[in-house]
């Protein structure tokens, strides 16, 4: 079906469940072309990966799909790290969670506010990636 | 002869005790006695001295017509002198000679100033008796025993409502008092006045000539001769006025003593120097002391003298500024024992206006304070429970939604999997995700267990053995992290306790401390217990690595909560360690410094 699979050169996937790592990593072969895919337990050691970018002259990742509940730093502690470091490319945050508790849905909404990157908020279970999800711009046919 | 014999006749007359006179047909005076010229104030008389009588009664103007008629009759008259008035009494005889012819008139003059002066005193008496009959509305009687007579004045004929001619008889009289009681009480004491004169003082119902009713005040008194009662002297006075609404007021008494006594409020009166003058019979009863022992009595006798200071202050101002307090809710503590009171104190008018002492009322709401407290501490219970139960609900929600999620989206990538190797891949996905929902339904349902399993298999356990055994579990993980474990818990110390609940908590504790070593250092768990009235303290200590309390702090014993990178770290120990402690009715606490250590509090609680 696809002529040109679209490319995004970097993706971080911030979650400690393999399972869903395991889903995003399956359901991106399929939606684009990526070499560098990362994976993240939790908020910190993904915090961690992302100065070392940004210290070694690197580019942010172009999208991350991140987990809210995580242990030593949860998804929206790596959310004010990631605002606090005022990055120079346009993100793509995808939140994801199993969670339906209205709080945390409110608490995407403040951030989204304050957010100078596009953030969008995705309820498992999660069985396709959108393109606005990968940072692209949909074009309506 | 002739002479000497007149001089004899003379000299005589001058030696008269009684004070008399001898006149002519003229009225000359021809001699006199000489206590009867002392009288007249006049010098011995001689024949020269031709005293006119008239001249000495100027009063009796008609004294020469009566002496002509020659018959006896007797004058009263007065002598004015600088002394006073003197009041005689003189009497006229004709004189007769030996052959029956007037040949004058013979005077006796005896002084009756004592016996005037006695009757003026007399009617004086009188007089006063009147008034007073008409001033205090007392009537009086009199009965004669000689004569069988009786005497009503005008006030008891008034009394009795009969016309001023009425004379009545004893049985009259008597039959005057209603029937019943009251004749025979008056018949009675009549009886007991005459034969045992004894006075008596009774009020009784008279039924009036007109057949009223009206209540008497009726005194008696015997008047003794020579032992004998001559005479029965009394009074009667109408106080039927007076009598009804003396009953009026007794009523009016004791209904309000009825009611404030029987009213479920402890009522009392304060003078101006915070004297109880009254007390119901709640106070007392509160006050453990009959009304005499209270009366008289200030707080400072009755209470402790900082109970008795607040209540002073109060009566102060309210009898000062004379605002009353209503409502207010006091403590009041008797012989230890507190009782809480809805406290209202009123200023106390007299009949001027004037501010006179208090009033006060008090409600007992101990057992109202009591419950308000239980339902307060149900509340609390309550609504900690039902945190609990969202949290819960939330976590499990949470929970079971994730693998149901990993479910839902790994099955839609096996029905859309050709390749058989990557299907494979999937079925082992789904079959681990199976394994975890499994361990966590295990885990809620161990929850659930400890939330609804009651507190009766509590029971006293030793302490330092349960430690030993499970370190004894423990073996192994303690020689592999190379630990070292100083259990100073002594001998006797024993905690009520869920046997299975104290080993997980031991269990989970110790082994937190020694999975959270540091690598700088040997690891070092101590183990101590302190057993104080509030029940047993137990504190697990580590010199590992510490958790970020202030990042960290409330979310330390929360489920599926970690806050090290490691493996073996689920976030369900504590939160289940947590639940059984307080399904326990205990609780517990964390300090720790990063890089330092951590020690872990357990409080039992030592209630069945």
């Amino acid at each position: 079906m696809y002529i040109l699979m679209k490319k995004v050169s970097c993706i971080f996937i911030v979650d400690d469940d393999p399972i869903t790592v395991f889903g995003i990593k399956k359901m991106l072969k399929s939606a684009v072309s990526c070499d560098d895919i990362q994976i993240f337990q939790n908020g910190l050691e993904a915090h961690e990966a992302y100065q070392e970018r940004i210290e070694e002259g690197k580019s942010a990742p172009n999208v991350i799909f991140l987990d809210i509940n995580m242990p030593i730093m949860d998804g929206w502690e790596f959310l004010d790290e990631l605002i606090a470091s005022n990055p120079k490319e346009h993100i793509t945050v995808n939140m994801i969670t199993s969670s339906i508790d209205p709080l945390d849905y409110k608490k995407w909404n403040s951030f989204k506010i304050r957010c100078p990157f596009t953030l969008n908020f995705k309820n498992k279970p999660i069985f396709k990636i959108e393109g606005n999800e990968l940072g692209f711009i949909e074009i309506a046919s | 002869m002739k002479a000497v014999k007149k001089i004899d006749q003379f000299y005589l007359l001058k030696q008269l005790p009684t004070a008399t006179a001898l006149l002519d047909q003229k009225g000359t005076l021809l001699d006199a006695s000489s206590s009867w010229l002392n009288i007249f104030g006049l010098p011995p008389q001689e024949n020269t001295t031709k005293t006119n009588v008239f001249s000495l009664y100027p009063e009796v103007l008609d004294l020469e017509l009566q002496l002509l008629e020659q018959k006896s009759f007797t004058i009263q008259h007065q002598l004015k002198n600088p002394e006073g008035t003197r009041y005689l009494k003189s009497s006229f005889a004709p004189w007769f000679d030996n052959k029956e012819n007037v040949i004058g008139a013979i005077i006796q003059t005896d002084d009756i100033t004592s016996e005037v002066k006695k009757e003026e005193e007399i009617k004086w008496l009188k007089t006063i008796l009147e008034t007073k009959v008409e001033v205090s509305h007392t009537g009086w009687w009199e009965f004669d025993m000689i004569k069988e007579e009786l005497t009503w004045c005008k006030e008891t004929k008034r009394i009795h409502q009969v016309p001023d001619c009425f004379q009545p008889t004893t049985i009259e009289a008597i039959n005057f008092y209603k029937t019943g009681y009251s004749q025979n009480k008056v018949s009675m004491l009549f009886h007991n006045s005459m034969v045992n004169h004894q006075p008596f003082d009774a009020e009784v119902i008279l039924v009036t000539f007109e057949g009223e009713d009206r209540w008497v005040r009726v005194t008696g008194k015997p008047i003794i001769e020579n032992g004998k009662a001559i005479k029965i002297y009394g009074t009667i006075k109408d106080i039927h006025e007076q009598v009804l609404s003396e009953t009026k007021i007794q009523e009016h008494q004791q209904l309000l003593t009825t009611l404030v006594d029987s009213l479920p409020l402890n009522v009392y009166v304060k003078d101006l120097k915070t004297r109880k003058i009254l007390v119901n019979k709640s106070e007392c009863n509160y006050l453990g002391k009959k009304a005499e022992e209270i009366i008289g009595k200030t707080d400072f006798d009755l209470y402790d003298e900082e109970i008795a200071r607040v209540s002073w202050e109060e009566d102060i101002s309210v009898m000062k500024n004379l605002s009353p307090i209503i409502g207010k809710e006091t403590i009041n503590i008797l012989n230890g024992k507190a009782t809480n009171y809805l406290t209202s104190k009123i200023p106390y008018f007299d009949i001027e206006g004037k501010v006179c002492g208090l009033i006060g009322v008090s409600l007992d709401i101990t057992s109202m304070k009591r419950k308000e407290e239980q339902l307060r501490d149900l509340i609390k219970v309550t609504s900690m429970q039902n945190q609990k139960l969202i949290s819960f609900a939330h976590i499990v929600s949470h929970n079971l939604r994730s693998h149901s999620a990993n479910f839902s989206m790994l099955l839609e990538f096996l029905n859309s999997e050709k390749n058989p190797e990557e299907r494979q891949r999937i079925i082992k996905m789904l079959s681990k995700a199976s394994d975890n929902l499994l361990e966590t339904l295990g885990n809620l349902n161990q929850v659930v267990d400890i939330n609804t399993k009651t507190s009766e298999t509590k029971r006293p356990l030793k302490l330092r053995q349960n430690i030993i055994s499970v370190l004894g579990n423990l073996a192994a993980l303690l020689e592999k992290n190379d630990s070292e474990i100083i259990n100073n818990v002594s001998e006797a110390i024993e905690v009520n306790c869920v046997p299975a609940y104290l080993d997980s908590i031991i269990l989970n504790l110790v082994s937190n401390a020694v999975k959270y070593k540091s690598d700088k250092r040997k690891s070092l768990v101590t183990i101590d217990a302190v057993k104080s009235n509030e029940g047993v303290l137990l504190s697990i200590s580590d010199n590992g690595i510490g958790i970020n309390l202030a990042k960290y702090g409330d979310k330390v014993f929360g489920m599926y909560k970690t806050f090290h990178n490691r493996k073996d770290a689920k976030g369900f120990g504590l939160y289940l360690v947590k639940n059984q402690i307080e399904a326990m009715g205990g609780s517990i606490t964390v300090q720790s410094e990063i890089d330092k250590g951590t020690t872990f509090n357990v409080y039992f609680n030592e209630e069945s």
